[in-house]
């Protein structure tokens, strides 16, 4: 049973800390398809930091940069070149896809996969059986709650939501809704860092081309999924992360007699029948129409 | 007194230009603390954009704003809010999913922190029951009626200190009720020390209510602040409209277009006209409900030729999807619909419209007109639409005769070619006019067609809606304005909560239309 626990706080923890980024942008009125490649970069980041620097903390602020910037990036071509939202998600994914990859390819002069000597330090043997977790995994529901106070409990949290529902209404009590974006991505490239680095140095240490492998989509799914609400979209990611352990789990016990590619794709088709649910609740009539506003800027 | 009181608001020749377009041409207007003024002109006057600028919603290109003998800094909210200068918006500024307690603390500045749903409720209880707004503060936004809205909205300004509120025309959604309260309302905020300044279209109401008006006529200050005492409704009504107009419209058409007086549509109303079989008989339709809007309840209707059938009733009960019931664009789950006497109820909207089904519908940008189409595009919709999709079209004939329609309409183009984006508001609904109003259409629904438009163009509209009828075309009107429902319909049959709550004939009485508006026990057929 812990090793089932233990494997879904694995594979969740990343998944979480980048469906919350989406969150926040979300509710400001930002599809953010580009987590994809925020989460690559951070991880990317994260590697080629403890090569260059030996050390985590100083790995990690790394990563926060970067994405921080990159995030920034997809602001000012959303927001000032007045950029389609979905496309340029999409382009920076691909831009994060593929500029690791060069990365990689520049600083160690192969295509190869980077092993870190050490990664996020572990939670250690005074948690049993769960210290082989990292630090990042322990922090993940702190920081979920953080998140929720901030977006629900909150002055700045209501802004932030007017400025995605009804920018015109924000900006009638003095919210500024373009400067609002800039803040919610700038969040948003903290926690996909951190995603990130939890994916790479987590219980891994080292970072391989595409080793995302669309979870910043399965994350943007979760926003869907969980109504851009915090925790609704957490539970989201780990309902995605428990069905991929159990796919896992099923592999070892019937071995061959179910195909293998069937039982990987689980948790992507878990993500499917997430957003179709999520659509059959709702309509999906609110997102449409938030993004209708943020056009009419 | 030597020292008169410093004006609460103050603009100095404020001009504001929208790239070519000058929406207010060096306004100069002082308005006297504690006092309820009244601003008033026709559609595209600069009425809004004359409260945005105090707002600090927007930057004009030169002049200044006072508030209160201080110069603010234009262009920002903040700072407009942080003098004391709050704004209403016409269509509310809520964001619809908030909840009560939400939307007071969004605008709120000064202290925050982390707050809990309970003592959000608590912190905002007092402030709405000192406005005599009853409501329960864990309701959200969308699920309230709209004169509640109202109430939240302005009280929503006042979280702060407010000393000067501007509402934008809060009278355009309510019904004659509603508008009283809201007067009330504003009456006891003048005696709290608050200067109103009201944002009007309408002479009576500028006449119940105000203590000076000023008058706006394309973008330029006409006259005022004039104490409410010296003027006349007639006066007013020749300032707002302007002498070169004045002399096209007859005294009874000005009167209804700004509303002087009490609308009693003593012109209107000739149902004997209207004979023959039904153009459109619904019977019994109920909708299934969806995300859009609120769903028909059992509506009966029967409009026969060469009458004009009103919609009344408060925004948001039932009209648009009266509408889309009629068009095919909503699912009925009981009920069925005629059209000149055939059953549509399952057809299809092509099908609807090859029988004579025409539609001047609510979003005149929307789903009126593709905006980034040349006109000859958007006029030809119709034609191309009914012909088979692999009929051959000649581009230079459809052109020829799309300006030859559109000339007929009066309107002023450049060419086809253009872009129907480029047109003004009245120019745009008459290209939809030329389209929608031809000789094959028998019944016409004209939703909201003069929303936003200036005099001249409502003028051009109900006489076109007129001509139409008088050609045996039967028509549907849906309007939020009374002076016009009163004005140019036969019937008119007032919704309420998707249901039929209320037919009356001419001469049409407003208290009896009004009470029908808001109150479900006023079922009554005059």
């Amino acid at each position: 049973m812990n090793e089932i626990i233990i494997a879904i706080l694995r594979s969740g923890t990343p998944l979480i800390y980048v469906t919350l980024a989406g969150v926040i942008a979300q509710r400001a009125g930002v599809w953010n398809l580009g987590l994809e490649g925020l989460m690559i970069i951070g991880a990317c980041a994260t590697i080629v930091g403890i090569m260059l620097t030996n050390s985590i903390l100083a790995a990690i602020l790394i990563a926060i940069l970067m994405c921080v910037l990159a995030s920034v990036l997809l602001w000012f071509v959303i927001d000032r070149l007045k950029a389609n939202p979905i496309i340029a998600g999409l382009g920076l994914t691909g831009l994060g896809v593929g500029g690791t990859a060069l990365a990689v390819q520049s600083i160690f002069g192969s295509q190869a996969s980077v092993t870190a000597p050490f990664g996020i330090p572990k939670l250690g043997p005074a948690f049993g059986a769960y210290g082989v977790l990292s630090i990042s995994v322990a922090a993940m529901p702190f920081v979920v709650f953080g998140i929720w106070v901030l977006l629900r409990r909150t002055r700045f949290g209501l802004r932030l939501a007017a400025c995605g529902e009804h920018p015109f209404a924000a900006r009638s009590v003095g919210a500024n809704p373009s400067r609002m974006r800039l803040v919610a991505l700038s969040i948003g490239g903290v926690l996909c860092a951190i995603g990130g680095a939890e994916l790479a140095a987590g219980s891994l240490q080292f970072f391989a081309q595409g080793m995302t492998a669309g979870r910043g989509f399965m994350a943007f799914a979760a926003v869907i999924f969980g109504a851009s609400h915090p925790v609704g979209a957490t539970s989201a990611a780990l309902f995605f992360a428990v069905v991929g352990a159990l796919g896992i789990r099923a592999q070892l016990m019937f071995g061959d007699k179910i195909p293998h590619d069937l039982l990987q794709a689980l948790p992507y088709l878990a993500t499917v029948f997430g957003v179709w649910l999520s659509g059959k609740l709702r309509g999906g009539a609110k997102a449409a129409s938030s993004f209708a506003e943020l056009k009419d800027q | 007194m030597s020292n008169p009181p410093k004006p609460a608001l103050e603009c100095r020749d404020v001009t504001v230009k929208f790239g070519d377009v000058t929406a207010l041409s060096d306004v100069a207007v002082s308005f006297a603390p504690g006092q309820i003024h009244a601003v008033v002109g026709q559609n595209g006057a600069g009425k809004t954009t004359f409260a945005r600028v105090a707002a600090g919603l927007v930057q004009p290109t030169a002049g200044a704003v006072d508030v209160m003998g201080e110069e603010i800094r234009t262009g920002h909210v903040s700072q407009s809010r942080a003098a004391g200068v709050e704004l209403v918006h016409q269509s509310f500024a809520l964001p619809p999913s908030f909840t009560v307690a939400e939307t007071m603390e969004f605008g709120a500045t000064g202290k925050g922190g982390i707050y809990s749903r309970r003592g959000l409720a608590e912190k905002w209880r007092t402030h709405l029951a000192g406005l005599d707004v009853q409501v329960d503060l864990n309701r959200r936004i969308r699920d309230l009626p709209i004169e509640t809205q109202q109430g939240i909205e302005i009280a929503r300004a006042l979280v702060m200190d407010a000393r000067v509120l501007i509402l934008d025309e809060p009278t355009a959604v309510l019904s004659p009720s509603g508008i009283d309260m809201l007067f009330a309302r504003v009456r006891r905020l003048k005696q709290r020390g608050v200067t109103v300044i009201l944002i009007l279209h309408k002479i009576r109401e500028v006449l119940g209510i105000a203590d000076t008006v000023t008058v706006l006529r394309g973008g330029r200050k006409v006259e005022g602040p004039l104490p409410i005492a010296e003027v006349s409704a007639e006066r007013l009504a020749n300032l707002i409209v302007g002498d070169a107009i004045a002399k096209t419209l007859d005294r009874h058409e000005r009167d209804a277009l700004v509303g002087t007086k009490s609308p009693v549509g003593e012109g209107a109303g000739h149902p004997e006209n209207a004979t023959g079989p039904s153009v459109l008989s619904m019977t019994a339709v109920s909708t299934r409900p969806d995300s859009e809007g609120i769903a028909l309840d059992g509506i009966d209707l029967d409009i026969r030729p060469g009458e004009i059938v009103g919609i009344a009733g408060v925004e948001g009960n039932g009209q648009k999807t009266l509408v889309r019931a009629i068009s095919a664009l909503a699912d009925l789950a009981s009920g069925s619909i005629r059209l000149a006497g055939q059953d549509v109820t399952g057809a299809p909207l092509a099908a609807r419209r090859a029988i004579g089904l025409r539609i001047i519908p609510f979003e005149r940008n929307v789903e009126g007109l593709s905006l980034t189409s040349s006109l000859w595009q958007n006029w030809s919709a119709r034609e191309l639409l009914q012909g088979s999709l692999l009929k051959v079209i000649r581009p230079s004939a459809v052109r020829e005769a799309c300006d030859r329609s559109l000339r007929e309409w009066s309107v002023h183009y450049h060419n086809s070619m253009q872009k129907a984006g480029s047109l003004s508001g009245g120019n745009a609904q008459k290209v939809i006019l030329a389209r929608e109003v031809d000789s094959d259409a028998r019944l016409i629904i004209a939703a909201q067609p003069t929303r936003g438009l200036d005099i001249g163009a409502t003028a051009f509209v109900w006489q076109a809606l007129r001509q139409a009828r008088d050609r045996g075309a039967a028509i549907l009107l849906i309007s939020s304005d009374l002076d016009e429902l009163f004005d140019i319909s036969d019937r008119v049959v007032v919704m309420l909560s998707g249901r039929v709550n209320g037919e009356f004939r001419a001469p049409f009485d407003i208290a009896s239309v009004g009470a029908a508006m808001t109150d479900a026990a006023a079922r009554t057929s005059a």
